[in-house]
């Protein structure tokens, strides 16, 4: 089982690396670039999701505050301190990974609800105060509401494609060897039952701690990655709630603990709102929405947990 | 030396004191019986030791280190680890899952390894042919052996039985109680909770009996048997003791 888990999810990998590097020289459309950037950013925004949540049952309600931060890292390094964007970006994946340190120790002590309710606190409060920052202490530093204008690269879209490719792949890779790992099992096992862990030897707060630590590097980046790409932010913008709720439903909706999860969810929703959105642009909305109960109704588990649980394979 | 000693364990849980300076000693291959009627402190005492509740007094010794207050998972890979009376496996994992969790974590084995003591754990328990099967989907009596299976593949020195026979039928206890005999001559020393008179009078070496939080009686089961005190806290009267256990047995 481990070898052909592993041999499938390399093979995931491999082809969806090919595809990703060949997809601008197969079409020409702008149009068709945008969309899958699209999608692969949320599918590693949903992935980023599933390894805390998805793995250990813990509902992250506030990870678009890893984002935002990421975000506003990059913008500040750039415009402020003229790094370039790779470092930027790398910067900012670590600026969120510092962050989610002390958060992530003092909040995984809650369970249940109490963690979601504290999770959503902190970005909500973490949205305020880039907001008011630069009044309160009569700084530029923020620029409140006004937002920061990053430098324009002049990339091509096929820039994106890549950079977005390339994280959110790694970000797949994680989460494939999560599923057959000391680190996967500690997390399954926390999900289960986290008593029995503790009492197994588990290091509980440690292994979730890591798992939180670990989505918010990536979100850092995937944040430093979007504003450079959208070149404006604005904290009502990064980090808006309605990026963590697109986040859970994507994994919910494609099957959380599982590594095709985040990519099966994200892909669906976004194509879509995509197709929807465009043939009927008044009403698309309630469309996805009915379609989302639709499939939750059907499948409780998501469209890969279920159709893990309906053919009894572990393997994907 | 004792295994594992605690010395004058004390609880408070608000007003309530669950546990009143508890001492006693574990030896090397010793099965320890720990029994009283229910609320005397038998599971609060297992959580004191392991680690899952803070003694409010006293220390808990194991091989001659202080371990109190220690977090549980650290105490497991010390070598203590216990089974919960309210089974609660790892559901949506295989069996041989839930005792690699065990293994990797508890016993700190590289996945290689873990995989192979998993193997070799499923056998010795007798789980071999439920080994792909999810831990939710056996039978109770497969249960009670995984979560032995669980805290085995941990490497533990010492074993902490909370009612690991609760739900068996006079069949099954006879192979649990092989079972454990198995794990003591593999060097392991173990303290069993457990209301089933005849299992635990049967196994053990030594008994210590608590009510209300206070050890009234230790010594061997025969003696524990016919002890007054013991009697009284059980029935409340002087009645045999031997014979309204028989009664027990029948009913549970």
């Amino acid at each position: 089982m481990n070898k052909r888990f592993n041999t499938f999810l390399f093979a995931f990998i491999g082809l969806s690396c090919g595809v990703i590097a060949v997809l601008p020289f197969v079409t020409s459309s702008e149009y068709t670039l945008r969309v899958a950037t699209v999608i692969i950013f949320w599918i590693g925004m949903a992935g980023c999701w599933n390894i805390t949540s998805g793995y250990t049952g813990y509902i992250d309600f506030g990870p678009v505050v890893y984002f935002g931060i990421g975000s506003y890292a990059t913008a500040i390094a750039m415009t402020k301190y003229g790094i370039s964007f790779f470092p930027a970006a790398l910067l900012a994946g670590l600026a969120s990974g510092l962050i989610a340190f002390p958060i992530g120790l003092t909040t995984l002590r809650l369970r249940g609800a109490y963690f979601a309710i504290a999770t959503f606190a902190f970005a909500e409060t973490m949205k305020q105060v880039v907001l008011e920052f630069d009044r309160t202490f009569g700084v530029s530093f923020f620029q409140g509401s006004h937002g920061i204008t990053l430098p324009i690269g002049g990339h091509e879209n096929t820039f994106f494609l890549y950079s977005f490719g390339l994280v959110t792949l790694c970000i797949i890779l994680v989460q494939g060897r999560i599923e057959n790992s000391k680190f996967g099992y500690g997390l399954k096992a926390i999900h289960e039952a986290e008593g029995s862990a503790e009492i197994s030897g588990v290091n509980t707060t440690g292994v979730k701690l890591q798992a939180y630590m670990t989505s918010a590097i990536f979100l850092g980046i995937l944040g430093g990655i979007q504003s450079y790409w959208i070149t404006y932010i604005t904290p009502a913008d990064v980090f808006n709630v309605h990026k963590t709720v697109q986040m859970v439903i994507m994994t919910l909706l494609g099957g959380m603990g599982t590594f095709l999860g985040p990519v099966v969810g994200a892909a669906f929703l976004t194509l879509l709102s995509e197709i929807l959105g465009t043939a009927f642009v008044e009403y698309y909305l309630i469309m996805v929405g009915a379609i989302i109960i639709a499939i939750i109704l059907v499948m409780p588990r998501g469209i890969i947990g279920t159709l893990k649980e309906a053919t009894g394979i572990r393997f994907f | 030396m004792a295994q594992l000693e605690c010395v004058n364990i004390g609880k408070n849980f608000g007003a309530l004191a669950a546990l009143e300076g508890v001492s006693f000693q574990l030896h090397d291959q010793e099965i320890l019986g720990l029994i009283g009627p229910n609320g005397a402190g038998k599971t609060t005492l297992f959580n004191c030791i392991i680690g899952l509740e803070k003694p409010t007094r006293g220390k808990v010794m194991f091989n001659g280190t202080n371990i109190t207050g220690l977090k549980p998972h650290r105490i497991c890979r010390l070598g203590l680890v216990k089974t919960s009376q309210i089974m609660e496996p790892f559901k949506a994992l295989t069996v041989g899952e839930n005792v690699l969790v065990g293994a990797l974590y508890g016993g700190m084995l590289p996945m290689k390894k873990a995989f192979a003591e998993t193997e070799r754990i499923l056998d010795f328990v007798g789980l071999t042919p439920e080994k792909d099967k999810l831990s939710s989907a056996i039978s109770v009596p497969a249960r009670r052996r995984l979560e032995l299976a669980r805290a085995l593949a941990t490497g533990a020195k010492v074993l902490l039985l909370d009612e690991n026979m609760a739900g068996l039928n006079p069949h099954e206890i006879d192979d649990a109680l092989r079972l454990l005999g198995k794990i003591r001559d593999l060097g392991k020393s173990l303290i069993v909770v457990e209301h089933i008179m005849r299992a635990v009078m049967g196994i053990s070496d030594r008994i210590i009996v608590l009510n209300y939080g206070v050890k009234i009686a230790e010594g061997l089961p025969k003696d524990i048997a016919t002890d007054n005190t013991v009697i009284e806290a059980y029935f409340g009267d002087k009645k045999s003791f031997l014979g309204r256990s028989e009664r027990q047995i029948s009913h549970g």
